[in-house]
């Protein structure tokens, strides 16, 4: 079970929690990260895989004003991005644009195009809606949810409405639904709760505490994924949110991310604070035609759903993402600031 | 510092933050004689001390500072007391308001009580005109109702008599009609009346009823003994002369006489068949088939009863014995009527039979197991502790294990008897008590999940633990299930296999391709994987417990505005208190594993790292020392480390569970901490309690190394999360330890 290491490893200065895939980026395989020191001078990374696919490049390096807790690279445009973080007492979020380059690596200034400051609260997230262009961002903090009206041209961000999910629910992140531009899940300490943007209310939850993470199934609708602090990973249909279809055993400590592969839907990769990153094969039987028989014949066929454990890291792993241009390659960043390139495809193949 | 214009519920918070540290019990703990010792390190903080000297505090600024820094300070502190008095206002105010509130609610209790006086003598007085209005209602009618009583017994008086007479008549009707049953009643029901006045007035009437009964009794004797009447008519002509005092002891014998005959007689009814057919062949095929239907039915018959036989709880010499019986009479029918083909009938109702029994008495094993764990549930909700999960475990072994073994005797009973119907079944009853235990285990491993609540996605079907089934399995249970499957896997199932191999060899009714029914390698697989997924399950479940602790903590406080440490915070307790509990529960179930210092037998990379000189020096020095070079130590010694193993695996010792809770819980630890962010005191709180864990935490581990890594990683997480990673004093550190274990120590003075 063990992975053979053939991992392709890039190392930040400091610590680091937060790595996306440029999914605009249709030449280059490559993925931002973003700095986590309090004291220090932060910065973000751009990483390219080498088209031989055997190096990290750095192609680009950028100051940040303050640490960061959460980066996410703007699904249309491949030089936007925002980043969430922290002065150590608030918290704030943005949206950036990497400057023109021309080849040269010393333009440490990144452009601010606007910030996110409705917020009062410690914000979580910043979500792009993954399945293409939308004008449309939602920002996540404590008790609110914001939905904003970005313009890049114009440099401005409104809000367009927000919503409170009530004090005591202290909402931890969400996930934007890719088949439904007007649907959302945010994690709240005791459910998950689903939105409908245009209304703003609530429509439906899943009643589990200490969850994680989320993240939605890019290929099958109303599939997602949640990752929880001691008991591992569960797969939920959302017609049917009383009971998870699948569970996964996740990770000897808490499992901190999940993310859908955007190609295979059956397979998931998470991260967890026991350093390592696993990736699974959900069993098949996550299709719609999910019924009490396939429980029952569950037993005789138990294969074993782990399909391969990386355990090279120092330290927690917080960040994964799966690359949508080459989807059998994800990147995975360790607390102590290590990515790690890997590809899935030998595993594949085997299948 | 625009305290002027801090918003109305910091305000409040403030307030609140002044009041308690207000009544907090030792405010001087914290920074008791800072100003004294050294000169330094004077604060703000300082004016709150108790031991505060304001002409040295004031030379002292006026001598360091310059005249901005004055100016500023005095600003500073006009604002401040500014800010006190509005508090002390606002706590003024707010006293007066409650306390006029008060006494509007007392006066208006006491203008309601005061109507009500009134109201009490009013109702007095109307209950006491209604109760003497009673009384003379019960008065005036007392005569009458005398008299209608008197006048009630004569009339019932006269029917007894009236009865007594007409008895003769009613009684000789009675015959006529052969209402025994209504004849013996009414004499019953006389008789007492008969024995007082019998002599006297109610002589005639007696001995005519005398005689109508002598002649009841006469026919009911007749009823009994003749063989025409039906067995229930005959039972309730025993019954009544029972009624009639008749003396039973000769009747009984006389019926046992005439039953042995009649039993004689169905015997000699088979070899009558035989008898009257002596060549069989002389018989018309009709009456061939008829007799051929008739001698199933009565094999079937016999079946049937065993089956509901089985039903019940019985032994294999209960089983056999009738067997035997059945037996016998079926090769004396066979005797006659070959063509019949009775035995083999008779086989396969057999084989029919020894199946239920056999799955019959592996459901009640199953049962009886499931009994025994259940019953700690039960007794732990209840709050009982006498019942302790030891106990438990203990019954359910025996359960198991003596079960099986029962079982396994019952059935070598049955193959061991010679009887020939189940020689010929021997075979089939081997297969089917190697695939009873298969198919045992197979359940029992269902139905351990099923009580440990751990996988919701077992089937429904085991119907009889629906009852006993709920929704939370309590932790203690889970670990009983982990040890008990170890149990299983190590020690019933070799024995069982043993005993299979000994008595149960050679089945193969089912053919070979199948490979022998009761494979135990499969069944000690599904085992060990259950055991160890209990095991993990109760980690889990006892993890989650202090995780939540742990979130609360460190989710509540405002990290960046923390105070300086007072003491060290009561999450430790909590965390110790559950740490006990855990302890507590796994000294009862698990064994004592070896005590071994990893320190020196680990495997290669990570031993290289945790003997390295600079940590075994740091070990080796008393704490008090520590603090202040600690976090350079730890940076440099995580350089020279490797990656230490956190997460092994958990061994069914008590040390190793315990361990991998407390190392989950300090990973926990470190994670929460990693979110936050704090200042100095935030910080140096943080150091404080980790470093009060250290000692009893080190105490109940196995593997200490490990455990220092992870408490050092937590303050040096804690360090990097800090605005102002400045540590507390080693003294002052040491000081509040030992003011937390004093104080600890005084609560509970009975424990050492």
């Amino acid at each position: 079970m063990q992975g053979t290491s053939s991992g392709i490893g890039y190392g930040l200065k400091y610590q680091a929690r937060c790595i996306s895939d440029v999914k605009a980026d249709t030449d280059h395989t490559s993925f931002l990260t973003g700095t986590l020191s309090l004291k220090e001078e932060n910065e973000v990374h751009l990483i390219r895989l080498s088209s031989g696919g055997n190096e990290l490049i750095c192609e680009g390096l950028f100051s940040h004003p303050n640490e960061i807790w959460d980066l996410a690279s703007c699904p249309f445009d491949q030089r936007i991005f925002s980043t969430v973080y922290s002065t150590g007492e608030a918290y704030g979020a943005a949206i950036w644009q990497i400057p023109e380059l021309y080849g040269e690596l010393n333009s440490p200034q990144l452009e601010r195009i606007t910030s996110l400051d409705a917020h009062v609260g410690k914000i979580k997230c910043v979500l792009w809606w993954p399945s293409g262009r939308n004008d449309k961002l939602i920002s996540i903090d404590e008790e609110t949810l914001f939905l904003w009206s970005l313009d890049c041209s114009k440099k401005v961000a409104q809000v367009q409405s927000q919503e409170s999910a009530g004090m005591l629910h202290n909402l931890s992140g969400g996930a934007w639904d890719p088949h439904d531009m007007n649907a959302v899940a945010a994690i709240s300490e005791s459910a998950t709760q689903f939105w409908d943007l245009r209304t703003m209310k609530k429509t439906n939850s899943i009643e589990r505490a200490h969850i994680r993470n989320i993240d939605y199934n890019p290929k099958k609708k109303h599939i997602l994924v949640t990752a929880e602090d001691e008991s591992g990973i569960h797969i939920w249909d959302l017609r049917k949110p009383k009971v998870p279809i699948q569970e996964l055993p996740g990770h000897a400590h808490w499992t901190w991310a999940v993310k859908c592969n955007p190609e295979q839907d059956r397979l998931i990769l998470s991260a967890g604070t026991d350093s390592t990153v696993n990736l699974w094969l959900a069993s098949p039987s996550t299709s719609d035609e999910f019924t009490a028989e396939s429980l029952l014949d569950s037993p005789t066929r138990r294969i074993d759903p782990l399909l391969s454990s990386y355990s090279d890291y120092e330290d927690s792993v917080y960040g994964i993402a799966w690359s949508s241009r080459e989807p059998w390659i994800f990147a995975s960043l360790s607390y102590d600031g290590r990515v790690v390139v890997e590809t899935v495809k030998p595993l594949l193949s085997k299948k | 510092m625009g305290v002027d214009d801090v918003p109305l519920d910091d305000k409040a918070k403030r307030m609140r933050d002044l009041l308690s540290s207000f009544y907090s019990p030792d405010p001087s703990m914290s920074s008791p004689d800072t100003t004294s010792s050294s000169s330094k390190r004077t604060t703000l903080d300082d004016i709150n001390s108790s031991s505060f000297d304001p002409d040295q505090y004031m030379n002292l600024l006026v001598q360091k500072s310059n005249l901005e820094r004055l100016l500023q300070r005095h600003v500073e502190m006009a604002a401040e007391i500014k800010n006190l008095d509005t508090d002390l206002q606002m706590l003024v105010y707010e006293n007066y308001n409650k306390f006029i509130s008060a006494t509007d609610t007392i006066k208006r209790m006491n203008s309601n009580i005061v109507g009500m006086e009134s109201n009490m003598e009013q109702l007095l007085e109307k209950i006491m005109s209604v109760q003497s209005r009673s009384d003379g209602v019960n008065t005036s009618l007392f005569e009458k109702r005398e008299h209608v009583e008197k006048l009630h017994r004569t009339r019932n008086l006269l029917r007894k008599v009236q009865f007594i007479y007409d008895l003769p008549a009613r009684l000789g009707k009675c015959i006529k009609s052969e209402a025994y049953a209504d004849a013996v009643r009414f004499y019953t029901g006389a008789m007492p009346i008969f024995k007082a006045y019998g002599d006297s007035s109610f002589q005639d009437c007696k001995r005519a009823s005398e005689e109508a009964m002598a002649i009841i009794i006469k026919n009911l004797e007749g009823k009994l003994f003749s063989d025409s009447e039906s067995i229930q008519t005959r039972a309730e002509a025993a019954v009544l002369l029972k009624k009639l005092d008749f003396p039973m002891e000769s009747l009984k014998a006389r019926l046992l006489d005439k039953l042995a005959q009649s039993l004689a007689d169905l015997q000699l009814n088979t070899e009558e068949i035989s008898n009257a057919s002596v060549d069989p062949k002389d018989l018309s095929q009709e009456e061939k088939s008829q007799l051929i239907k008739l001698s199933q039915g009565v094999v079937t018959k016999h079946f049937e009863a065993i089956e509901e036989y089985v039903k019940k709880r019985i032994c294999s010499t209960e089983l056999l014995h009738v067997l035997r019986i059945i037996w016998t009479d079926v090769l004396l029918m066979d005797e006659v009527l070959d063509e019949a083909a009775l035995p083999n009938y008779s086989l396969e109702a057999a084989k029919v039979a020894v199946k239920q029994y056999v799955a019959s008495t592996f459901s009640r094993l199953l049962h009886d197991i499931s009994d025994s764990l259940t019953r700690v549930h039960v007794k732990q909700k209840e709050g009982m502790r006498e019942y302790s999960l030891q106990t438990a475990l203990e019954a359910s072994k025996k359960a198991v294990l003596q079960g099986s073994m029962d079982v396994l005797l019952d059935f070598r009973q049955i193959i061991e008897d010679n009887l020939e119907l189940l020689v010929q079944l021997k075979p089939l009853i081997i297969d089917l008590v190697q695939e009873g235990f298969q198919d045992f285990f197979g359940a029992l491993d269902d139905h351990f999940l099923l009580l440990s609540g751990g996988n919701n996605s077992v089937s429904q079907d085991q119907g009889f633990v629906e009852g006993t089934q709920v929704d939370k399995a309590f932790a203690g249970l889970v670990l009983v299930l982990a040890q008990l499957s170890v149990f299983i896997e190590q020690t019933a199932i070799p024995k069982i296999t043993e005993e299979i191999a000994a008595s149960f060899s050679g089945g193969g009714a089912r053919g070979y391709e199948h490979g022998p029914a009761f494979v135990p390698g499969e069944i000690c697989r599904i085992f060990r994987s259950a055991g160890e997924k209990f095991l993990h399950l109760y980690v889990n479940m006892r993890t989650q417990r202090i995780s939540l602790l742990l979130k609360k903590r460190f989710t509540t406080p405002n990290w960046v505005k923390h105070k300086e440490p007072r003491e060290v915070h009561m999450f430790v307790d909590l965390f110790l208190q559950e740490l006990e509990a855990t302890g507590c529960e796994v000294k009862q179930i698990l064994p004592e594993g070896l005590r071994r210092h990893r320190r020196n037998d680990s495997n290669g990379s990570t031993n290289s790292s945790r003997s390295n000189p600079l940590r075994e020096e740091k070990l080796s020095r008393s704490s008090t020392q520590r603090a202040r070079s600690q976090l350079l130590e730890t940076h440099l010694a995580k350089l020279f480390k490797q990656k230490i193993e956190i997460f092994t695996k958990v061994e069914y010792t008590q040390e190793s569970v315990v361990t991998t809770v407390v190392k989950l819980c300090l990973k926990s630890l470190q994670e929460f901490v990693r979110l936050q962010t704090f200042n100095r005191s935030g910080f140096q709180q943080i150091q404080l309690d980790i470093q009060f864990l250290r000692t009893p935490v080190k105490e109940i581990v196995e593997d200490q190394a490990v455990i220092d890594f992870l408490l050092d990683e937590v303050i040096v997480n804690a360090s990097e999360r800090c605005l102002d990673p400045i540590p507390l004093e080693p003294p002052i550190l040491d000081r509040l330890i030992q003011a937390k274990l004093a104080k600890t120590r005084d609560q509970n003075p009975v424990t050492p």
